[in-house]
């Protein structure tokens, strides 16, 4: 009997476990294995595996029960995630629904979820710029939050490291607010959107219009036919998953590139009901497991445990992990945990038209979405009354005009016109909101889930900042409109509950100090040296770029430190 | 279009319900299965005719040979909250009604062109409605406009205005639509970001 136990313990014992599969977990994965380390993947969710899971991907749009559209009883069987653009017929699979995995909005909050392997890696808009220390010296410089451990230099090679494995199309800017990176061939501005980048470089100092930077094959490399992959096709309907692999996944990439060296074992239906730690090791030991399908608890061991749960996840896990030594959740110490979380502001669009160009379009589609423009509200010094600022997309596109008034032949003419209209240009604001510790998630202290774990609570709001920001970015976008010579120029804001940013960032925070922060430089907990956080948990300020790629960057920095300290016994 | 091909759009259409089979087909019922509404074969036809007056057969396929009036009844089972359902076959009724009391007629003796007044006439008082509704939200702190005593039930706007919707919904999204008309491409292949156009001298 005992040698049964001990079998089973050995059999249950890892040199890594990684909690999480998608954009972070699928990096800390693939690095473990690289460096042959025995790692364990857990995975709340189901196991859905490249291209055979992928049961949409090559449908035509009349082969859509609905045409694409959702049924009524499940849109008002899902009001939250009923609200995120990419929840439809032909992707709703990869979404949680409202009703599986409750949660308490104190404050209303949108929290958009994907419980499978790969996560929301295969739902994301794949937009990936880089951080600069315009970013990380913000919080020290205008006086929120707290200073950040790293600086630009310290996570730059790793931008260069994790870029040249996923793949990021982009042209090399020059520009300091947007580091250039290790880019494959960039998708092209169309005709308007090369005309609203000369003449914005032509009457704004400090603002640019570039070729939005994404994590596509626009050529491949060796690398990314090592992985199985082959050039974008430009297809455009991402989300339901890639059968080319042609967007950044950890389906299509991290995970097959893991499970391939051998070392990996892939756990998918288990949901981390807390990290175990022991008092008299003074570190964690392993994590405690719940069976989503058998509601069996089991305990996994491991030297060395990476959280990337998704942000307010990871918060949960960590919330959720108490001891003797820590009361109020793992690492602890400072009490800051489930705290100063923050995310994007999303609520405002601007549409317009341009009467020009009209010997041009675009033929085939843009998997890149089109152009960005990056944040130049405050960057060099404080200029307005509101911190930080906001980037915005920008892109143009025109398409004939079909009109459904009518009835008879004349609207099937209509319906078949290939005539194109003017052309149509857009912009949406993507502002960067300030942490406070008013901002914060935490567990009810009653109600629990179907596993046996406390609903989290949200108390997470906009403030005075996000609606000057607002204000800010309508103005602004309006007069380079106008200046440009746009016309119908439509500038609109929504009062949308914050979360369907998808951004959410924060709660265990990275910082140089344990009193005011969860993480380390490394993002390691300063009080428990073999725990690391790398997903959107970790950052100490939300920036206005996409957080993937950094997530991405930090999480092979970390995984690259855990195992030098691993090697001197440290860990 | 020929029987084959009628047969596989009729699959297409429906998705996984239930066809009833012909020789067991009860004379009272839909050919769809529906799940929320109850319909019977003289209604279908009725919306039936409604929709190929909407897309009539031309030289190319119109709603009946697509059967697109199958595709309207799946979404208004599916798609739409109860109220529009019931406001939907409440206006049928209407409209059926409407056409006795305009023309001394049931719809299907109408021919095309009475036919397709009497829907333009439908559409243009929705129209009108809305854009006076538009005008009034425009106008801050003004009473909300009590809307003008149309001809037509707000019933029977409605279910004219989901059978035109959704017939247009189906025929543009569907496999004749998209591989003869404006042809969707799965696999384009390409982005070329500078294509030339030739735009058409204005008439």
């Amino acid at each position: 009997m005992a040698n049964l136990n001990i079998d089973s313990v050995k059999e249950r014992t890892f040199d890594a476990i990684v909690i999480g599969s998608g954009m972070s977990g699928g990096w800390a994965a693939k690095e473990f294995t690289d460096k042959g380390l025995k790692t364990l993947i857990l995975e709340r969710g189901r196991d859905v595996k490249h291209i055979k899971d992928y049961p949409t991907t090559n449908m035509y749009p009349w082969e859509f029960e609905h045409r694409g559209e959702l049924p009524m009883s499940v849109q008002e069987a899902n009001p939250i995630v009923n609200r995120c653009y990419a929840f439809g017929e032909s992707a709703a699979h990869f979404f949680v629904k409202d009703a599986e995995h409750p949660y308490i909005q104190d404050k209303p909050f949108d929290w958009i979820r994907g419980y499978q392997v790969g996560g929301k890696s295969l739902l994301w808009a794949r937009q990936t710029q880089r951080w600069s220390d315009f970013d990380f010296e913000g919080p020290a410089r205008d006086g929120f939050a707290v200073d950040w451990p790293i600086r630009y230099k310290d996570i730059a090679p790793w931008y260069s490291y994790v870029e040249k494995f996923a793949g990021i199309s982009g042209n090399r800017d020059g520009i300091a607010e947007l580091p250039d990176g290790e880019f494959l061939p960039a998708f092209p501005l169309n005709t308007v959107e090369e005309y609203f980048r000369d003449h914005v470089k032509s009457k704004y100092k400090n603002r640019y219009v570039i070729s939005a930077r994404c994590a596509h094959l626009s050529t491949p490399k060796q690398i990314h036919l090592d992985q199985g992959r082959v050039q974008c096709q430009r297809r455009t309907i991402c989300e339901r998953g890639c059968p080319f692999g042609g967007y950044f996944s950890a389906n299509a990439t991290t995970i097959p590139w893991a499970l391939k060296s051998g070392h990996a074992t892939l756990r998918p239906f288990s949901v981390v009901e807390s990290i175990i730690y022991d008092d008299k090791l003074g570190k964690a030991t392993g994590v405690r497991v719940i069976d989503t399908n058998t509601k069996e608890a089991i305990e996994y061991y491991a030297k060395v445990i990476f959280v990337n749960a998704a942000a307010l996840n990871t918060n949960l896990i960590l919330l959720n992990s108490k001891s003797h030594r820590f009361p109020n959740g793992l690492g602890n110490d400072s009490g800051v945990l489930g705290k100063y979380v923050a995310f994007h502001n999303y609520s405002a669009h601007i549409g317009a038209e341009y009467d020009g160009a009209k010997e041009w379009t675009t033929d085939g589609r843009n998997p890149a979405g089109g152009g960005y423009i990056p944040r130049f509200r405050n960057v060099y010094k404080q200029e307005t009354d509101f911190l930080r600022g906001y980037a915005s997309g920008f892109s143009a596109y025109r398409y004939p005009e079909r009109s459904w008034d009518g009835v008879g032949s004349s609207l099937k003419d209509n319906l078949a016109n290939k005539e194109l209209g003017p052309w149509h240009v857009g912009s949406h604001m993507m502002g960067e909101t300030i942490p406070k510790e008013s901002n914060f998630v935490s567990l009810d202290d009653k109600q629990k889930d179907t596993w046996g774990v406390p609903l989290l609570k949200m108390n997470i709001d906009y403030d005075d900042n996000d609606e000057k920001m607002k204000k800010d970015y309508v103005e602004q976008l309006t007069e380079m409109f106008t200046s440009a010579g746009f016309t119908n120029i439509k500038a609109s804001t929504d009062r949308r509950a914050p979360g369907l940013d998808i951004h959410e960032m924060g709660g265990a925070r990275m910082g140089n100090d344990p009193k005011t922060s969860i993480l380390n430089k490394w993002n390691q907990v300063h009080s428990v040296k073999n725990v690391f956080v790398t997903d959107g948990a970790s950052m100490t300020s939300t920036s206005c770029q996409n957080p993937s790629l950094t997530y991405m960057a930090f999480t092979a920095r970390a995984a690259d430190y855990a195992m030098s300290e691993m090697k001197k016994g440290n860990i | 279009m020929d029987r084959r091909t009628v047969i596989k759009n009729l699959a297409l259409i429906i998705g996984g319900a239930a066809l009833l089979p012909a020789c067991s087909q009860d004379k009272a019922k839909s050919k769809v299965a529906l799940k929320n509404i109850d319909i019977t074969a003289d209604q279908e036809q009725l919306i039936g005719d409604v929709a190929e007056t909407i897309i009539p057969k031309t030289t190319t396929p119109g709603a009946k040979d697509l059967q697109l009036h199958l595709f309207v009844l799946k979404m208004l089972d599916d798609c739409y909250k109860k109220e529009d359902q019931q406001a939907f076959v409440t206006g049928m009724g209407h409209f059926a009604d409407q056409s006795k009391k305009l023309y001394s007629k049931t719809f299907d003796q109408l021919d095309t062109k009475t036919r397709e007044a009497f829907l333009l006439g439908i559409e243009q008082e929705g129209k009108a409605e809305e854009a006076a509704a538009q005008k009034s939200g425009d106008e801050k702190n003004a009473a909300p406009a009590t809307p003008p005593a149309g001809k037509y039930s707000p019933e029977l706007k409605k279910f004219y205005s989901i059978v035109k919707r959704q017939t247009i919904n189906g025929y543009t999204n569907s496999k004749y639509f998209m591989t003869n008309i404006v042809v969707y491409e799965l696999v384009p292949g390409r982005y070329n970001a500078h294509f030339p156009y030739k735009q058409k001298q204005a008439v």
